[in-house]
């Protein structure tokens, strides 16, 4: 056996930056095309939260620049407010530092990795510092070129530039050269993801030069810039033991009690009195021997008669005291085990839903005009559903937009969402797909789906959306949210039904118009013939008298059993 | 030989066409068609129905007849607009025969009337068998023979013995014309009968059997008008012998084959065809009587040797009864069979599994059919109702 000291010689801590660089698979870089795609989508989304939350309208624009085999430039450039200099390090060099990484909020990135990831996967493949040129609007112009120190997880400026601003230029410029990923057009590429971008914000001007030279452009199509989520405490039904357990660490309220109410939503003063008769009441089933005994309080104890299961026990009033104690010390002294008592006493409890005001989704209107936008479309619709739980305490929300016809080709597309980002991965994996897949469309008129000029696409908005794995790319099958996304298509499916029986009915009165002027001259002739009046007249009459009756909406066809016809 | 019973009749009515009838009915369908457009109204055909559930048999007239279920062929209905369209277009066309005194088959009438419709790739009538669904539709709501109309029906059938023919400009005896008689053709309604020397008309199924009998001289012995049907009585035929008999009052009496097929043939002449349920009254006889071939002649005659078996499996077999056997079975059923000597007829047959034809008395002798075997019968008043 080895001596304990020679094996821990190799030992080493290994800073966060370090566990990423080895672990670029964790952060999407993995594979040529969705690498390139993974980094235009941080600094994409890095653009569009920070205008949204200035209040900008967002005007993003990426470069592709082929430099050599599989070796690219990328750039991309807003006109976000801009990064005041002292940040520029913070923003682009340490992992797990940002403004929302530690807050209960609806967010589009990575929690604090996505940017500074990129700008470590550049400097992985190509050795070459991030060139970021940014300003606020002020006098100046910064250049600098950003580097990340791996063993110490922080970003340092290898070189910088003042320029000077006198068109009072604001946003954000940022250069990533990259190796080892490849452009291409395909569904998984950064074509694709920013279509898709565009379509979910209708309210960004988003443009692409691709490494050939063309210019796209995904138009803006609305003028709201939706406003920024709000960060909303977590609810008492969506925690676990250790949330409520570091949360205790970090406050500054004085007791458990004032913690409690302060940090969570819908608790108040007089559910914390009843989560003191909860956790009595946990404490005095747990010490009955007798199992089946047992199961009926826990039973009693969910139906919500606490005082009765604790009237059981005889001198119940000094653990109720007892358990009162605890929410009145700091909370930083709170146990594990009282926090594992609070929250197993959450379970049993009864709380008003989650708020839900914190949660963005896009809107009816304006996915109508983001699809209706970019896709050019004869018929679009959209549905947001109101908002829903999850796991007892997660907001969710669920929105589906259907685009149908019009430049859309034959065949059906998803398109997938989670809080406004494409996912563009894993896609038969993900509840969106199951749940579109699960829809009966013959019911809605669409006869065959993989031949129907159909888009749909479907938004799942969450502060904690359940992604499958790692990737981010796949949400998870919760049954919540699988049963409200299939809600949400059926109430969009009907209005399509609707537009497209209405388009058939039109459809067949035209023809069916036709087919009757077809022998008009013939009749006219045959009339004629019998009755010795003009043929030109005749056919007035009958030409008239199919005006008359296709000029009504729907023509009234002769009755069924009158005009039995035999074979 | 006794005395003969069968001799022609008083006439019971008079000779009925009139193209001016076609016409009239003609102009009034197209005024109201007319009337209701400019009115409108969307304009119709009501048509009587065809097929079984529209046809019933007349106890009292003993005739198959149609029923009073109408169809109505509106022009304003996807489906029917077409059929509409066609049946002016041959209302227009049977006009213009009329009044111009020509006549032309179904064939001609299909091709006179096929055209494209300008503008399009479609045909007015695409095929004969559009056409001629529409001419028994005039047929059928004018209450008129396409024969009135000058549209003519196939020619089969030929008739031989001592009667003046007058057809158009011609006259002729009909037992002068050689051995082939007069051919009868696709209409006759404007044929005239001047002079008639015939006691009954003997209508006779095969054309080898009436060429038997005028080879025996028949007619003449007989005093008797010989009709070869060739198989099932064309139109012309039938409507021949329906006028013979309403309008000169010659008796008829039918010879076939003692087969399911010949007794179907003597019903069809008697009282109609269920196709033709609406013309009964025109083209049926239900005076007619039968004469042979029957089941008990085998008896009679000792014709046990010359019969055939019937076609198919009997009723008592398994997978049966088909073929002939189906067919009695089924005759037995019709409400003109429905009386004691037919049935025992039909049922001597299925019994014995045998038929006979006419010309199985040739093992008699060439002549026995002529001297004996039909005088015999037809004096004895020996004949099936």
């Amino acid at each position: 056996m080895a001596e304990a000291n020679q094996l821990f010689k190799e030992f080493k801590i290994q800073s966060v930056s370090e566990f990423f660089r080895r672990n670029a698979a964790m952060l999407g870089y993995t594979g040529k095309v969705r690498s390139l795609t993974t980094l235009v989508h941080e600094a994409v989304t890095n653009s569009l939260d920070a205008c949204e939350e200035a209040g900008i309208p967002p005007y993003v624009r990426v470069e592709i620049e082929e430099l050599g085999n599989e070796h690219y430039k990328v750039v991309v450039e807003d006109n976000g407010p801009g990064i005041p200099e002292k940040y520029i390090t913070h923003v682009f060099g340490k992992m797990l530092a940002g403004t929302k990484a530690h807050r209960n909020i609806q967010s589009r990135g990575q929690q604090g990795i996505g940017i500074s990831g990129a700008v470590m996967f550049a400097q992985i493949t190509s050795g070459k510092a991030t060139r970021v040129i940014t300003s606020t609007g002020d006098d100046e112009i910064i250049e600098a070129w950003v580097k990340i120190d791996v063993d110490k997880n922080e970003g340092k400026i290898v070189k910088k530039e003042k320029h000077p601003n006198p068109k009072g230029w604001r946003g954000t410029r940022i250069e990533l050269e990259v190796k080892n990923v490849k452009y291409m057009r395909s569904k998984q590429g950064v074509f694709w993801y920013l279509k898709l971008t565009a379509i979910a914000n209708p309210h960004a001007h988003i443009e692409l030069i691709e490494p050939d030279g063309k210019l796209i452009v995904f138009p803006r199509s609305s003028d709201e810039v939706p406003e920024p989520p709000v960060e909303m405490k977590p609810h008492p039904k969506g925690v676990l033991t250790d949330d409520v357990y570091r949360l205790a660490k970090k406050t500054r309220r004085n007791t458990v009690r004032r913690f409690l109410i302060g940090e969570f939503s819908r608790i108040s003063d007089k559910k914390v009195d009843e989560l003191v008769e909860y956790i009595a009441a946990l404490r005095l089933i747990k010490t009955v021997q007798d199992k089946k005994l047992q199961e009926q309080y826990y039973q009693k104890l969910m139906e919500g008669h606490v005082k009765a299961v604790l009237r059981a026990f005889r001198g119940y009033t000094k653990v109720v005291k007892q358990v009162a104690k605890i929410m009145e010390k700091p909370p930083e002294k709170l146990t594990w085990h009282e926090a594992e008592e609070i929250v197993e006493a959450f379970k049993y409890m009864k709380f008003l839903a989650p708020p839900t005001h914190g949660l963005r989704p896009i809107g009816e209107e304006n996915i109508e005009k983001g699809l209706g936008g970019i896709l050019k479309p004869e018929f679009v619709t959209a549905v947001t559903r109101p908002p829903k739980v999850y796991s007892g305490g997660i907001p969710f929300q669920v929105e589906v937009g259907i685009a149908y016809g019009g430049e859309i080709p034959a065949g059906f597309d998803l398109y997938r969402y989670a809080n406004r980002v494409p996912l563009l991965f894993d896609a038969g994996s993900c509840v969106t797909t199951q749940a579109a897949r699960s829809i009966d469309w013959k019911r809605y008129k669409i006869d065959d789906l993989d031949r129907a000029p159909l888009v749909l696409m479907i938004n799942v908005v969450s502060v904690h959306v359940p992604y499958t794995g790692t990737g981010k790319q796949s949400i998870a099958s919760v049954d919540e949210i699988y049963n409200e996304i299939r809600l949400a298509i059926m109430d969009a499916a009907r209005r399509l039904q609707t537009y497209l029986s209405g388009k058939h009915r039109r459809l067949a009165q035209v023809k069916r118009k036709k087919t009757f002027e077809k022998y008009v001259p013939e009749i006219a002739k045959a009339l004629s013939v019998l009755t010795g009046e003009p043929e030109e007249k005749i056919k007035e009459y009958f030409i008239r008298f199919i005006e008359s009756r296709f000029a009504s909406p729907e023509v009234e066809e002769v009755a069924a059993e009158e005009v039995a016809e035999y074979a | 030989m006794p005395k003969r019973k069968i001799h022609r009749e008083r006439p019971k009515e008079k000779f009925s066409y009139d193209p001016k009838r076609v016409l009239k009915m003609l102009d009034e369908h197209a005024r109201k068609i007319l009337e209701d457009i400019k009115a409108g109204k969307n304009p119709h055909f009501d048509i009587p129905m065809r097929g079984l559930s529209n046809v019933y048999f007349d106890e009292k007239s003993r005739l198959i007849r149609m029923g009073d279920k109408l169809s109505r062929r509106y022009f304003l209905n996807v489906a029917h607009t077409r059929k509409f369209m066609q049946t002016l277009l041959i209302m227009a066309y049977v006009k213009r025969l009329v009044s111009e005194g020509k006549h032309a088959s179904l064939r001609e009438a299909y091709y006179a009337n096929k055209h494209t419709i300008p503008g399009t790739r479609e045909n007015t009538f695409e095929d004969q068998r559009e056409s001629d669904p529409i001419i028994e539709d005039l047929e059928r709501m004018f209450g008129v023979l396409r024969e009135e109309m000058h549209i003519t029906a196939d020619r089969r059938g030929y008739i031989y013995g001592d009667i003046v023919i007058r057809d158009g400009e011609d006259e002729f005896n009909a037992s002068k014309l050689g051995s082939g008689g007069w051919a009868v053709p696709g209409t006759v309604e404007h044929i005239q009968f001047p002079e008639i020397n015939v006691d009954y008309a003997l209508v006779v199924e095969t054309a080898a059997m009436a060429d038997r009998l005028i080879e025996e001289k028949f007619p003449k012995k007989e005093n008797a008008l010989i009709i070869a049907t060739q198989g099932q009585a064309s139109r012309g035929v039938r409507r021949l012998i329906h006028r013979l008999h309403y309008e000169e009052g010659l008796p008829i009496i039918v010879f076939t084959d003692g087969d399911p097929y010949g007794w179907y043939i003597y019903s069809t002449i008697k009282q109609g065809s269920i196709n033709l349920a609406y013309l009964s009254d025109k083209l049926a006889t239900p005076e007619s009587k039968f004469v042979g071939m029957t089941m008990d002649d085998i008896k009679k005659y000792g014709l046990e040797n010359v019969t055939e078996k019937l076609k198919g499996i009997p009723p008592n077999k398994k997978g049966g009864p088909t073929g002939d056997y189906k067919r009695i079975l089924e005759e037995m059923e019709y409400p003109w069979f429905q009386n004691k000597e037919w049935q025992r007829q039909l049922k001597l047959a299925l019994k014995w599994g045998v038929r006979i034809e006419q010309q199985a008395l040739a093992n008699k002798s060439l002549e026995f059919v002529a001297k004996e075997y039909l005088p015999e019968k037809i004096n004895n008043g020996d004949l099936l109702p």
